[in-house]
């Protein structure tokens, strides 16, 4: 399912947050939205999910305008920068969350819910954790957590807002290389937010480069890399 | 650690002064209390606290307090969502304004309502013609109650729920919870503790609260006269042990509320601190 | 009541007609009186009208009882301190100008008057106004900004002071000597009696004779002794019908009656029991009352509305003894 934002602006007082942007996400793509901090994407990213009203433009699912939907019926999956996983819930309840809460008409029964869990847990290759509570557990497994919890409600698209910002270096490259691998296995159209461009052109199928709030390019790693758009985008490039 | 380890005989010192302290200006007028109370034997205390005037102020009292603490309750999460977890113009004034009960003398709160709803208040007249009593009837105690009790929920949720910011609740959202289950599921558990901190605290001061209510009561024995209220006219009329024996219900909602406190202290900080643990 | 109901009632006896209610409003030192006083009433319209009637009692400082009256407490009838409540009550047009013409005696059942009561034995002597303005000695009054008694007891110096022919100056001096004596000044009758006969403060504390009479018989009250002054003022607690709430609510008869029977013998006799000085010469005989040569307000100050005017404004009198 494609992604598309267009001419989405908005602002937060007098600042501009983003300035008439558009981006189309083609279906089954990973996209990075990268940018130093301030530049807008995860106000994009926030938009997108429903999360914030932009001030004008729309956002498209599938090409179905959604942008008077709200965050709860969009049925996007998002993974927050701190995982904002439910402390008070076990990781088993934190990922069946979302299945919970639906209506009680598409409520899947409970042996359903149950199974669906211990495959997502499988999935993130913690299904011996499930008892476990969200402070019990280790950075890199809170946010392999989120994201089962995230994939639960069967997601149309996948945001994520700096998946990896709060690891440490080793547990980031491990994880970066395995989120690459599993959206090769499930196809699953997304969208991700980073400061960090080796991490953006290392992971993503396409790289959106933002600046105060408009886009300075969009490209493939290679393009990027090669032919720099902007001094802007060249700077960024070498001081990262 | 860089402090100098006190000598013992000075942490004797310092904790025993401490001890004594606190038994002499909490402690001994708690147990002189019930030492007044029962001076005359049980029967004299069942007396004074099964008179009607007496079983009419108790009533009276849980009766506002049944109504007081729901209101307030629901008020503070209210108050404590919208000042906790948004941003808007206004905001920081109005944080300031629901302390204001704390910061206004219970007395002038209690003019403030006659001011209102007096027979020559602004309000007054207005209700007057429509046979509305509300000062010196339970409708202004229970007034005056809300008004000095609003803060003790709200103060205790709003830092709380600062602290916790909306990730959860927003987490909530896209999974595609809707209000009253992203507030029963998510917020609610992560406040439990202090919520309950808050009703206790307001309870007590509900059901003890002197100065705005006996300035909107009217004094109407057996109507509009609650326990403190009670306890005072008694005491004046020279029936010193019945007003102890009074004294001794109001104390022991105060013990009662005293412990559950601490069991709700207890709890949130033990909850608290594990959190802590697995964060970093 | 509209909003809430109100708590049930506590007497839930009256079956079939509707139950009537009379609300009293009246000043600190009168709870004893009127319990009894009630109890005896309601018998007697039992008996006469076979109706049943619930008396509700509201007690306080006499200024701020009229002020609740004034402000919407809903009196069937008022028995203050003194006339100037009542009139303050009347200005504000619950009670009709001519309250005082409709009950005999200028609508004051009984009287009182002030007197002293000293720690038992008199260690200090004292025996008359005088003696207060000693210096070093401790009296204790309320506060006669707020309290009824206290201006009572502020004009029975005054004139005590006026009759012995020693004028204005004389009673000023006399009345500055006795405030540079006290301590501290509570807000009503009741409290005055508490601090002095319960905290043990003061020498000598001034105070309604019903209200030393009481208090001689409370907890306490056999380490202290009365002292009559052999001059002292005619305190007239008045009392009257707020007609506004008799009206609205239908009750004028009972409110009426009510008043009365504070006139006739066994009302008589209850109010000398609990030590207020009976209009009728039968009642009298209940109890012995001191001599004491009684001046009436009117003889020395003219009225109410004069004495208050001079004394008990803002920035009158008191004011300035007080702020001295």
């Amino acid at each position: 399912m494609s992604i598309e934002v267009r001419g989405i602006s908005k602002q937060f007082g007098t600042h501009a947050a983003l300035d008439g942007v558009s981006i189309l996400v083609e279906p089954g793509e990973f996209v990075a939205l990268l940018g130093p901090s301030g530049s807008g994407k995860t106000s994009l990213l926030r938009i997108i999910a429903g999360l914030e009203q932009p001030d004008a433009g729309s956002v498209h699912f599938h090409g179905e305008d959604a942008t008077a939907r709200d965050a709860k019926d969009r049925k996007v999956g998002f993974v927050f920068q701190h995982y904002a996983l439910f402390g008070r819930m076990t990781v088993f309840e934190n990922v069946a969350f979302g299945m919970r809460v639906k209506p009680r008409a598409n409520r899947p029964p409970e042996s359903e819910i149950r199974r669906k869990v211990e495959e997502l847990l499988h999935l993130v290759q913690l299904d011996w954790m499930q008892d476990r509570l969200p402070s019990e557990l280790s950075g890199g497994q809170r946010q392999r957590v989120a994201l089962a919890r995230a994939l639960a409600v069967e997601p149309r698209v996948l945001l994520l807002d700096e998946p990896f910002g709060s690891l440490d270096a080793k547990v980031r490259r491990e994880l970066r290389s395995w989120l690459r691998r599993l959206h090769d296995e499930i196809h699953l159209t997304s969208l991700f937010v980073t400061h960090d461009q080796e991490e953006a052109l290392q992971m993503a199928d396409r790289v959106v480069l933002l600046h105060e709030g408009r886009i300075e390019q969009i490209g493939t790693p290679d393009e990027i890399r090669s032919r720099p758009a902007s001094y802007f985008v060249r700077e960024f490039l070498e001081i990262s | 650690m860089s402090a100098r380890p006190a000598s013992p005989f000075a942490r004797f010192a310092l904790v025993s002064s401490a001890l004594v302290l606190v038994a002499l200006i909490l402690v001994l007028p708690l147990i002189s209390v019930f030492i007044e109370a029962f001076r005359g034997g049980v029967q004299a205390w069942f007396e004074a606290v099964s008179h009607p005037d007496a079983v009419a102020a108790l009533k009276l009292t849980l009766w506002v307090a049944a109504i007081v603490v729901p209101v307030n309750v629901i008020l503070g999460v209210v108050a404590g969502w919208a000042l906790g977890k948004f941003e808007f113009p206004g905001r920081s004034l109005l944080i300031t304004l629901i302390d204001l009960p704390f910061a206004v003398s219970p007395v002038v709160a209690g003019l403030l309502f006659i001011l209102l709803f007096g027979r020559r208040g602004w309000f007054g007249p207005w209700l007057g013609d429509r046979g509305l009593e509300v000062i010196f009837a339970p409708t202004g105690i229970i007034l005056a109650t809300l008004f000095v009790t609003f803060p003790f929920v709200a103060r205790e949720l709003i830092p709380l729920m600062q602290s916790s910011g909306n990730e959860e609740e927003e987490a909530a959202r896209v999974l595609g919870a809707g209000f009253f289950q992203t507030f029963f599921r998510v917020t609610l558990p992560n406040i439990k503790w202090a919520l309950l901190y808050g009703i206790i605290l307001c309870t007590a001061r509900a059901v003890g609260e002197f100065g705005a209510v006996s300035v909107v009561s009217g004094h109407i024995r057996g109507q509009t006269n609650t326990l403190p209220l009670e306890v005072e006219i008694l005491y004046n009329e020279y029936r010193t042990q019945a007003a102890f024996s009074v004294a001794s219900l109001l104390a022991c909602v105060a013990l009662v509320a005293l412990v559950v406190k601490a069991l709700a202290r207890k709890y949130s900080n033990e909850r608290h601190r594990n959190d802590e643990k697995g964060v970093r | 009541m509209a909003a809430f109901a109100a708590p049930p009632p506590v007497s839930a006896s009256a079956p079939a007609p509707p139950p009537l209610t009379l609300l009293n409003v009246s000043y600190d030192p009168t709870r004893e009186l009127y319990q009894e006083f009630n109890a005896a009433f309601i018998r007697h319209w039992k008996k006469t009208t076979g109706q049943d009637v619930a008396i509700k009692q509201s007690h306080g400082g006499s200024g701020k009882q009229a002020r609740s009256v004034i402000d919407g407490l809903g009196a069937d009838v008022v028995t203050l301190a003194l006339a100037h409540d009542i009139d303050a009550i009347a200005s504000s047009g619950l009670i009709a100008k001519d309250w005082r013409g409709k009950l005999p005696q200028g609508s004051t059942p009984f009287t009182s008057t002030i007197v002293f009561l000293v720690r038992k034995g008199n260690p200090k002597g004292i025996r008359d106004w005088e003696a207060l303005a000693r210096p070093g000695l401790s009296v204790i009054t309320p506060n006669p900004k707020t309290s009824g008694g206290a201006r009572w007891n502020y004009l029975a110096a005054w004139g005590d002071a006026l009759k012995k022919n020693k004028g204005d100056a004389g009673a000023r001096a006399l009345v500055e000597g006795i405030f540079k004596n006290v301590p501290v000044l509570d807000s009503g009758a009741r409290g005055a009696t508490t601090t002095f006969v319960q905290r043990g403060m003061g020498d000598v504390l001034l105070a309604w004779e019903n209200e030393a009479i009481l208090a001689l018989k409370s907890p306490g009250g056999d380490r202290l002794e009365m002292v009559a002054p052999p001059v002292s003022i005619l305190a007239e607690p008045p009392v009257a019908i707020v007609d506004r709430t008799v009206d609205k609510k239908g009750t004028r008869a009972v409110a009426e009656a009510y008043l009365r029977y504070l006139y006739s013998p066994e009302g008589q006799s209850i109010a000398a029991q609990h030590g207020y000085r009976p209009r009728t010469p039968e009642a009298a005989k209940v109890r012995a009352f001191a001599p004491v040569k009684l001046f009436t307000l009117e003889s020395v100050f003219g009225s109410w509305e004069k004495a208050h005017a001079a004394h008990f404004a803002d920035g009158a009198s008191f004011d300035r003894i007080y702020q001295k």
